[in-house]
């Protein structure tokens, strides 16, 4: 018996609507909800991190959150920090409600929960104690840390296109963070971490504290001026 | 048989008392011009079935719908969420609506270029014009019913508009309201006009309708030369129709149902894979993250208003629709005789191509809100990692300053971002280093200026992270004249001649421009400075 095709396409729909009709195309998938009740890590993480970390927690411009050296690196205190209030020195702003922002505590917490389910991983720094997260305010000589930055740095930094010492950017980046995308590498665009810079000999704390103190001293006092010679 | 024979019975004792046999063979059997049994002529009917459709879903939606401010979006939600097929049927409905605005404005451009609007058949035409009118009804007081933020401020567009009526426009809010502002009594006079007024009036005038077209015949297929005169054209459309005639049933009708089963069918496929509309956020004025937009058939509403002048606004919006529905009401009577054929009719054929292309850029800018930016851009738009890759580490920091401003909240790159300023994938190629500088700082072209909200490093390495949005082949625009000017500066003479100009040889690289802040281009890394406060300092200055 042959079967009309209008006849077959609508018997085709309704046997489809009736099995299984939440897996339609246009079934609604989320009920609206105040952006404060939102607690969906990835809604808040695509709503909030993603232009800046990637879609992924990866490939982004600022630091790569899916890294787990870096989740294993940060303690839960100072990401609270860091989420709510800012980051000094960078353009990391405060997400926190009582900072300007939008979030709320519980909101911050649940994106801090999502990066370590999804993103941190146990024994990420394959035995190895890595230097401390923390960059002392004293203790870190330039001398030895440009003599550092020779020795582990320069090899990829050489060029004007991959520069690290221009007065502009070291403007915009602390020296925290400096110290911490030295230390948990930036695996996206494929810097390695401090035990990898020279292959066989991972960074000390010292030599760390060092090269970001080096950094830190190639700081000018009026940056970013475009046309200097007509102040 | 027997059986057959007891139903026959049964229907012979209600026929004898209602007597519907008569009328409905006559109609249904009635002559009707050959040619009209044309795909032209399904639209019509096609719009009829759909009011049904909407009468159906309508009726089953009523059942769980609650029309109060504090409860009808989460009888939709559960409708969506918590019932069978619930989500379907609000699909359906929705799809319906925006199929019968559609079908409903096809069918009435048919009648226009077809002219069949003329003797005698004028007042079926200014019904039809109700009947658009009440359509459009149907679908603004639908739309308001979903009671989400679309809703409320689709409500609150539609109130500051009618508050513009002269002398009355206040009381006149307070009817569409039921009170000063949007609340509980409004979602109510909405309920009733959606489910009561309206669809009575919708139903009573299609009758009518179709009663007319039945009484008077379909109006024949216009032949150019063939113009109507109210001596002579009844007697020659009898002629037409009795001579070269068809019966209406089934030559004609079947495709009015093909049609119209086509048009329910796209209706249910349209409904299963968009699903249904909304609700968006609930209707709250305090969340500021929304971008409220009314149903497609109101978007060119929604755009002529952001584009007129706001001196133009309301003598526009007074004086426009009373003259579009006058115009529209009045045209079988000013002409109601004369040519039908559009082929003699070059000025109601550029009116409908004018009025179509018109609707059709206003609805297609009205789809994307170039005047309004996306306040959540700077946050949750990405680059493209190969993008950032390619990046130095200051156009990567320039890249974050261009987001943690905000500068994407107005302008696309890749195709996401804002739409209140241009795209900016190219904008290397149109501008030149101090120009793309100048504009930061400065602003212009409605850009507000940011020299006072940027640093300098932070313009530096945004500039610089601009610099780098062109086309794999193309090089970033440079000012010529700097090659002269650096020259000139070098040797410290006059400018050479023009036609001894040096190559561009820097590769598309801004740098003739670029003064400062650039790397240092040998491998030796610069020493370091002597600490100061300022150069040590963990906080750099911004």
């Amino acid at each position: 018996m042959r079967i009309p095709p209008l006849v077959a396409v609508t018997c085709a729909l309704a046997v489809c609507m009736l099995t299984g009709c939440k897996s339609l195309p246009g079934y609604p998938k989320h009920e609206w909800q105040p952006p404060q009740d939102q607690m969906n890590f990835h809604a808040l993480y695509k709503q909030n991190c993603a232009a800046c970390h990637g879609e992924t927690g990866q490939g982004g411009m600022a630091i790569p959150l899916a890294n787990p050296e870096f989740q294993a690196l940060v303690d839960d205190q100072t990401l609270q920090q860091i989420i709510s209030g800012g980051m000094p020195g960078t353009m990391m702003t405060a997400f926190a409600e009582k900072d300007g922002g939008t979030l709320t505590d519980p909101q911050v917490n649940a994106i801090i929960a999502g990066m370590r389910k999804e993103w941190a991983k146990p024994n990420a720094f394959g035995g190895m104690t890595p230097p401390a997260y923390e960059q002392p305010a004293t203790g870190g000589d330039a001398e030895k840390g440009r003599q550092d930055y020779i020795t582990y740095c320069v090899s990829c930094h050489e060029g004007p296109h991959d520069s690290i010492t221009n007065s502009s950017f070291l403007a915009l980046i602390s020296n925290q963070a400096l110290r911490t995308i030295i230390i948990a590498g930036r695996p996206d665009l494929g810097q390695p971490d401090w035990r990898n810079d020279k292959p066989g000999h991972p960074l000390t704390d010292q030599e760390v504290t060092d090269i970001v103190t080096y950094l830190g001293s190639l700081r000018v006092a009026s940056p970013g001026q475009p046309y200097p010679s007509h102040p | 048989m027997r059986r057959l024979k007891d139903l026959k019975k049964v229907y012979d004792w209600v026929e004898m008392r209602v007597g519907f046999e008569k009328p409905v063979k006559e109609a249904a059997l009635h002559p009707v011009p050959k040619n009209t049994a044309s795909w032209w002529y399904v639209f019509g009917s096609a719009a009829f079935t759909l009011l049904m459709l909407q009468v159906f879903t309508g009726i089953l939606l009523a059942l769980v719908y609650v029309p109060s401010a504090g409860q009808a979006w989460q009888s939709l939600n559960f409708l969506n969420h918590n019932l069978t097929l619930g989500w379907y049927i609000r699909a359906v409905h929705g799809w319906g609506s925006n199929f019968m605005v559609a079908v409903v404005l096809i069918h009435m451009c048919q009648v226009f270029l077809f002219g069949a609007y003329k003797y005698p058949r004028e007042l079926t035409w200014m019904v039809g014009v109700i009947l658009l009118l009440l359509t459009l009804g149907m679908a603004f007081t639908g739309q308001v019913l979903r009671f989400d933020q679309d809703a409320y401020w689709g409500l609150g567009i539609g109130a500051m508009i009618t508050s513009r009526v002269p002398i009355i426009g206040g009381q006149l809010v307070h009817l569409l309201l039921g009170g000063p502002i949007i609340g509980g009594a409004t979602l109510s006079r909405f309920f009733v006009m959606h489910v009561f007024i309206i669809p009575a009036l919708l139903l009573g005038l299609a009758g009518l309708h179709v009663w007319m077209v039945l009484k008077l015949g379909i109006n024949e297929w216009p032949m150019p030369g063939r113009a109507v005169r109210r001596e002579t054209y009844l007697e020659e459309y009898h002629k037409l129709t009795h001579e070269d005639g068809v019966p209406f049933v089934p030559v004609a009708l079947w495709k009015d149902i093909v049609f119209s089963s086509g048009v329910i069918l796209a209706v249910l496929v349209c409904a299963a894979i968009f699903g249904p509309q909304g609700p968006g956020g609930i209707a709250n004025p305090t969340y500021i993250h929304t971008e409220p937009k009314p149903d497609f058939f109101f978007l060119w509403i929604y755009t002529s208003l952001a584009f007129l002048p706001p001196w133009m606004e309301t003598p526009l919006l007074i004086i426009g629709p009373p003259i579009i529905i006058l115009a529209l009401l009045g045209l079988p009577l000013v002409a109601s005789e004369g040519e039908k054929s559009w082929h003699r009719r070059p000025v109601a054929l550029l009116t409908v191509m004018l009025l179509a292309v018109g609707w059709g850029a206003l609805t297609d800018l009205g789809t994307y809100t170039p005047w309004s930016p996306h306040m959540n851009a700077w946050s949750s738009d990405t680059l493209k990692p190969e993008q950032v890759k390619a990046l130095s580490p200051l156009e990567r920091q320039g890249a974050i300053v261009f987001q943690d401003k905000q500068c994407r909240n107005c302008h696309e790159i890749d195709g996401h971002g804002g739409m209140r300023g241009p795209a900016l994938d190219d904008v290397a190629t149109t501008m030149t280093y101090s120009q793309l500088i100048r504009q930061v700082l400065q602003g212009g072209g409605n850009m507000p200026a940011y020299g006072k909200n940027l640093s300098p490093p932070e313009v530096d390495a945004v500039v610089a992270f601009l610099e780098t949005l062109h086309k794999p082949g193309q090089k970033p625009a440079v000012n010529e004249s700097n090659q002269w000017v650096k020259q000139f500066e070098s040797k410290n003479t006059a400018p050479v001649p023009f036609q001894a100009a040096p190559p561009v040889g820097n590769g598309g690289n801004p740098a003739p421009e670029n003064a400062a802040g650039t790397a240092p281009t040998s491998g030796s890394p610069p020493a370091p400075k002597k600490p100061t406060s300022v150069a040590m300092s963990m906080a750099p200055a911004k």
